[in-house]
């Protein structure tokens, strides 16, 4: 693998959350294109390009007015479709002014936005990630920019076996002793992981917040998803000797800034201790940190791949899922041509 | 730490009959939900999926409805005469509310961008090319369908096709010099801009494939529905490297590299075992001697790379491999 791996285009992205957009314009870079993203006065969203038709400007730095963007520098004026509707030194707009105006949907809170072939929108999917956006659940999120490759973000997300490594205090007890066994299951598009750990006391963290006796002993069963390029999931459910269940969703929304770098939507999920303004702030403390430690390590692994290339990198058996990850990027990649 | 122990598989439900449809003479669409209604794992155009129809009979059929579809599996299935029970199985005991296992989907037949496709179809060979068309027509590509089969009455689908006007070229009656005609038409020039896509009997495979031997690499795609015959190969024994488990094992002349792989515990995915379905493709990181390939899923070029291989069918002319596994 080259340390540039493209970028696959035909995929719907979430650059946003739905209450980070507004009636301002907000510059996004997605898939290697400058974005920007607003609402209009009915609330619907729009994603355009970027850059004014006449000159190298961002749309971004001008005025949203009404429904219509005016650039900053000079003065062209584009509808939510990316047609340009006025020029302001003559009567008539010239042909071919416009901007390229991308398809957008707006699910479970957040803004997913399509910059591959509009034609073919319809044709993909948006995973469903219904806690992010549901009284059942509180959730805790951050975003960053990372110096490292979308890929590189799913390859560690795909790794169950290093977060004990990166972050030995936060792991569930269970990680560092004897694993159960991986079950992966792959399809054309998507893979899963499942394991199920035998009862064993919940990391400290969680304990507390849950308020049960630190030794108390949960049974757990996780599962990571990777439906798409977009996104990995991983969830944490986890009962206790009388039945209940305590339930964690870790969502990354993976936004591919450019070949070399993306944009990370975390956010921490959980279906106890709701609506606790401690507890999220405990928690946002916690996992970010967590992701801190997670993006330094990712960087550095990028900065390692663009020094020194792509060398012959071991595997061994549990790498099944980042394998079967990058299969499934390498076939998206060759069916859109790239 | 311990070692983790990996099990791979592909995704398997059992899905309920949704609607079963007489859609041509012999043939059926097949319509597959979830029983509780659940989300299908997400495809593109040119997948198949199993259907597990006994514990001994499994066959792959392409997915015709649409992608974008997240609740419904839909497949075109033949009463072949010759049927080796798979197809006649699902006419004689498959209906509305019946349970059917599948596994998949996968793709091995992927629709990759283009601005012009030939698509040519030979009989049911015509069900992949289905979401093919809709997605070229999404992606405002241009395209051309030539469809031939046994009489107008055993050609599915054709109504929706002639919604796409002259677009569609239907070829009833299975005339031969009249297809042959109409592929020198089509596919007799090489174009650098055209993909061609084809799927179908032997027959009408191997008139494409000889017409498309002088266009550029990659610019052919064709998908085979039984093993391509296996001309006098002989079987020996033969060492694989095991380079992720980190082992050396001996394939036997009476045994697969799949077999000899999962001998040793080891999970590797495979269905069909005939060297269609592309489901144990492998990665090759080695190879000391010569690969042997024998599958049906791999073009001459993918061949003679040696970039992966099926592990069902495909051996070792002596020597040794080195496998991703
Ligand atoms: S299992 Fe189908 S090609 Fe090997």
């Amino acid at each position: 693998m080259s340390a540039a791996i493209p970028v696959p285009r035909d995929c719907w992205y979430a650059p946003a959350a739905s209450s980070e957009v507004g009636r301002e314009l907000v510059p996004v870079r997605a898939a290697g294109l400058p974005v920007v993203l607003y609402r209009t006065e009915s609330g619907a969203v729009v994603a355009l390009e970027d850059r004014c038709a006449h000159r190298a400007y961002p749309l971004s730095a001008g005025e949203l007015i009404g429904d219509t963007v005016r650039c900053g520098l000079c003065g062209f004026v584009y509808g939510p479709d990316g047609q340009c509707i006025s020029v302001p030194t003559q009567p008539h707009v010239p042909y071919g002014a416009r901007v390229a105006s991308y398809p957008v949907q707006e699910a479970d809170g957040l803004v997913w936005v399509w910059l591959g072939e509009p034609g073919r929108a319809g044709l993909h999917r948006i995973p469903d990630l219904p806690w992010l956006d549901d009284d059942g659940w509180s959730t805790v999120s951050g975003e960053e920019d990372v110096l490292a490759s979308f890929l590189l973000l799913h390859e560690n997300f795909a790794d169950v076996t290093q977060v004990p490594f990166v972050a030995p205090d936060i792991a569930p007890s269970v990680l560092g002793s004897t694993p159960p066994p991986l079950e992966v299951v792959v399809s054309e598009t998507s893979v899963s992981l499942h394991r199920d750990f035998p009862p064993a006391p919940l990391p400290e963290w969680q304990a507390e917040i849950v308020g049960c006796p630190p030794d108390a002993p949960y049974r757990t069963e996780q599962s990571g998803f990777f439906p798409s390029p977009a996104v990995w999931v991983d969830h944490w459910d986890a009962q206790a000797a009388d039945g209940t269940w305590i339930r964690l969703r870790f969502t990354h929304l993976v936004t591919p800034i450019d070949e070399s770098s993306s944009r990370l939507l975390w956010a921490v999920s959980r279906d106890f201790a709701l609506g606790n303004r401690a507890v999220d702030q405990y928690l946002g403390g916690i996992f970010t940190d967590y992701y801190e430690r997670v993006i330094d390590a990712m960087e550095i692994a990028q900065e390692v791949l663009e020094i020194d290339g792509p060398g012959p990198e071991v595997n061994v058996n549990a790498d099944a899922v980042g394998l079967k990850v990058r299969e499934i990027v390498d076939a998206l990649l060759t069916a859109e041509g790239a | 730490m311990t070692e983790t122990e990996t099990r791979l598989r592909e995704f398997e439900s059992d899905l309920v009959v949704e609607s079963y449809e007489v859609v041509a003479e012999d043939v059926v669409a097949v319509t597959l939900v979830h029983p509780q209604g659940e989300a299908l794992p997400a495809w593109t155009p040119g997948a198949h999926i199993d259907l597990i129809l006994t514990p001994e009979i499994t066959r792959q059929y392409s997915l015709c409805g649409s992608p974008a579809d997240a609740h419904r599996f839909t497949v075109g299935i033949l009463n072949a005469p010759n049927s080796r029970g798979g197809s006649r199985h699902v006419h004689e005991a498959v209906s509305t509310g019946s349970v059917i296992r599948i596994r998949g989907p996968r793709n091995h037949f992927p629709l990759v961008a283009s601005p012009r496709y030939v698509f040519i179809a030979g009989g049911i060979g015509v069900t992949p090319m289905l979401p093919m068309i809709a997605e070229a027509e999404a992606a405002r590509a241009e395209w051309t369908l030539l469809y031939g089969g046994r009489s107008e009455a055993s050609m599915a689908f054709i109504d929706q096709l002639r919604a796409y006007g002259d677009r569609v070229t239907l070829l009833p009656g299975n005339d031969v010099a009249l297809m042959s005609a109409a592929l020198d038409d089509r596919i007799g020039t090489p174009r650098p801009d055209t993909l061609v896509y084809t799927c179908g009997p032997e027959g009408l495979l191997g008139a494409v494939e000889a017409r498309c031997a002088s266009w550029p690499t990659g610019s052919l795609h064709l998908e085979r529905f039984a093993a391509k015959a296996t001309e006098g190969a002989v079987d020996t024994e033969f060492e694989v490297e095991l380079a992720r488990t980190g082992i050396t094992i001996t394939v036997p002349a009476d045994r697969s590299i799949f077999d000899a792989v999962q001998d040793h515990g080891i999970s590797v995915l495979g269905s069909c075992h005939e060297g269609v379905c592309g489901t144990c493709e492998t990665v090759i990181l080695g190879v000391d001697g010569e690969v042997d390939h024998r599958d049906s899923v791999l073009n001459d070029e993918e061949k003679a790379s040696n970039e992966s291989m099926m592990i069902c069918v495909s051996r070792c002319r002596s020597g040794r491999l080195t496998l991703d596994l």
